[in-house]
């Protein structure tokens, strides 16, 4: 059942993407969430549905566009979503999260006109949204690899300045923290992550592999440090799940992989409603 | 006068708004190193304002300010300046960080880029921790204490960078009148041991007054500066600036009684 994956160089492909965006998703979805600004990756998720609608668009009308991956155009929207984001943040101060509904918003209506000019949805579009075990092509393996690298290596080194800025914005600034140019680099990478997650997961569901495994990992996470350690072994349980019960029972692994994160999630918190209880009986007990 | 110790902070004609009335109008304020100044005015005077302006955290439209000597667009060293905000216990009650972790922080400044906490590291952390009496939590989410309890967490994230002044904007609300007094001593301790120069707001004028060696009153601009004795037997204070001092002055009479 599994070896079939190393048979397949597009199932190894799928494999191997998915433990890397598995890894990352979740990881720089623990800042998203302690900075309550999990439905950022929503709005980046559409966003990069409009890139794309866009390059498939333009395939129809220019032959040079079919020669390259919609993805690459959907990574570009992304960040310059981030980047207006970003900005809308700091124009509202007090109201920040209106930001996501205002590029959520604009990224779908554009989306959707492009799709209709485009002549409507087509297979392809249909992956896009909900993710696909055959669409990661030796050159997306590539790309995920790259972003992967360089996610990893920014969380190593940038890890106790996002700390401190997703805790306490002002005494980060006191220290010398450079905020906003940390910010902006944080904005960027859940951008590129989310474009490379999209191909395995699907935009409507790449969100949840941000948000959901570091929901759980709140449940058993007993410091900052460990949170990381949860959410990346959730993701990887959600995301491995998705793609052998995906290939198997020929369905959209965006779809298993979170249901498997709702489950993980289910089953945390009752696992703390069973520690509760049982502490209330040893105190009744008493 | 003594020979002058070197002076710390320096603020000169400072005017500071925020929409199109002044907050802060040409004030003038000097804090020397080892001095102990507490800030005093009524709600809205600007106190912290004031601070929040000499952490550079916001602009002044005019004037000039100082820190260790240097212009403050120019000053970079903000080990040496530790900070524990009015709000400072406002965060996100939830968030996933053991009291180890927040106190921490308080030396990422330092550390700077690709450099990661060591063992001497940690100790300074749970000194700052002992100092404040809450060693014994370390291990504990910083969501699970009580408001004063947090706000002895961030006291400590500000000492732990060892700084050589410290600004405190109303430290004690929440915290209860027997660890208020304790965590003045602590304060006093640490001005007249290790000469930390501390700058303290405190609408609780009457307990202040009792620790610190400076006064200064502010409404919009500094309306007094002095030691701590002539700032409690001054009796044209009350006139000088609304109902706060009327409202010490009474107490102190009350207690004079
Ligand atoms: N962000 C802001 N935008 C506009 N006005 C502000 C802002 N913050 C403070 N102010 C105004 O500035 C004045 C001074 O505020 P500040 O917070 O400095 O007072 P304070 O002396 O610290 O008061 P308190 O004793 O209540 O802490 C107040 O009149 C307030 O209305
Ligand atoms: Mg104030």
């Amino acid at each position: 059942m599994i070896d079939v994956f190393f048979q397949y160089d597009f199932l190894r492909n799928a494999l191997i993407a998915g433990v890397l965006i598995g890894l990352i998703a979740p990881m720089l979805g623990v800042f998203l969430v302690v900075k309550r600004m999990s439905l950022v990756a929503d709005a980046l998720s559409h966003i990069t549905l409009t890139g794309i609608a866009l390059h498939l668009l333009l395939a129809n009308f220019f032959a040079i566009f079919s020669l390259y991956d919609p993805i690459y155009m959907g990574m570009v929207f992304a960040v310059i979503g981030s980047l207006f984001i970003n900005q809308l943040r700091t124009v509202y101060g007090h109201f920040k999260e209106l930001a996501i509904p205002i590029i959520l918003s604009a990224g779908v209506g554009l989306a959707v006109i492009f799709i209709s000019l485009a002549d409507g949805f087509n297979t392809d579009l249909y992956s896009y949204l909900f993710g696909s075990v055959a669409a990661v092509g030796s050159n997306d393996l590539m790309t995920i690899i790259i972003i992967a690298v360089i996610v990893l290596v920014l969380l190593f080194v940038f890890y106790k300045e996002w700390f401190f800025l997703s805790f306490d914005e002002e005494q980060a600034a006191i220290s010398g923290l450079k905020g906003k140019w940390l910010e902006l680099l944080f904005s960027i990478l859940v951008a590129l992550v989310i474009a490379a997650s999209i191909r395995i997961v699907g935009i409507l569901l790449v969100s949840a592999l941000m948000t959901l495994p570091v929901a759980s990992a709140m449940q058993w996470a007993k410091s900052f440090k460990q949170m990381f350690v949860y959410a990346a072994i959730f993701g990887q349980i959600s995301v491995l799940s998705g793609i052998f019960l995906g290939f198997h029972l020929d369905l959209a692994p965006g779809g298993v992989i979170v249901v498997f994160a709702v489950i993980i999630l289910l089953l945390s918190l009752l696992k703390n409603k069973i520690v509760k209880a049982s502490l209330n009986r040893n105190v009744q007990n008493r | 006068m003594m020979a002058k110790a070197s002076t710390i902070v320096e603020v000169n004609n400072l005017t500071y708004q925020y929409t199109d009335r002044p907050v802060l109008q040409n004030l003038n304020l000097s804090i020397e190193e080892g001095s102990f100044l507490g800030l005093v005015g009524p709600n809205g005077s600007g106190k912290s304002t004031l601070i929040k302006c000499i952490l550079g955290l916001i602009k002044p439209q005019a004037g000039k300010l100082s820190l260790f000597g240097s212009e403050l667009h120019r000053f970079d060293d903000w080990s040496k300046v530790g900070y524990v905000s009015q709000r400072a216990n406002r965060f996100n009650a939830g968030f996933p960080a053991t009291v180890f972790e927040v106190v921490s922080m308080g030396l990422f400044g330092q550390l700077g880029l690709f450099r990661f906490m060591k063992r001497n590291d940690r100790n300074k952390v749970m000194q700052a921790l002992k100092t404040v009496e809450m060693d014994a939590y370390a291990k504990q989410p910083i969501g699970k204490l009580s408001g004063g309890q947090q706000q002895r967490v961030l006291i400590a994230r500000a000492l732990v960078s060892e700084p050589t002044l410290l600004i405190l904007d109303e430290p004690t609300v929440g915290i209860d009148a027997t660890s208020a007094r304790r965590f003045y001593d602590l304060l006093r301790k640490l001005n007249q041991d290790q000469g930390l120069t501390l700058l303290l707001v405190s609408h609780d004028v009457g307990t202040m007054t009792k620790y610190v060696t400076n006064v200064a009153c502010l409404n919009k601009s500094i309306h007094f500066h002095g030691t701590a004795h002539e700032f409690e037997t001054n009796p044209n204070l009350s006139s000088l600036y609304g109902y706060d001092v009327q409202h010490i002055i009474h107490e102190h009479e009350e207690i004079a009684k």
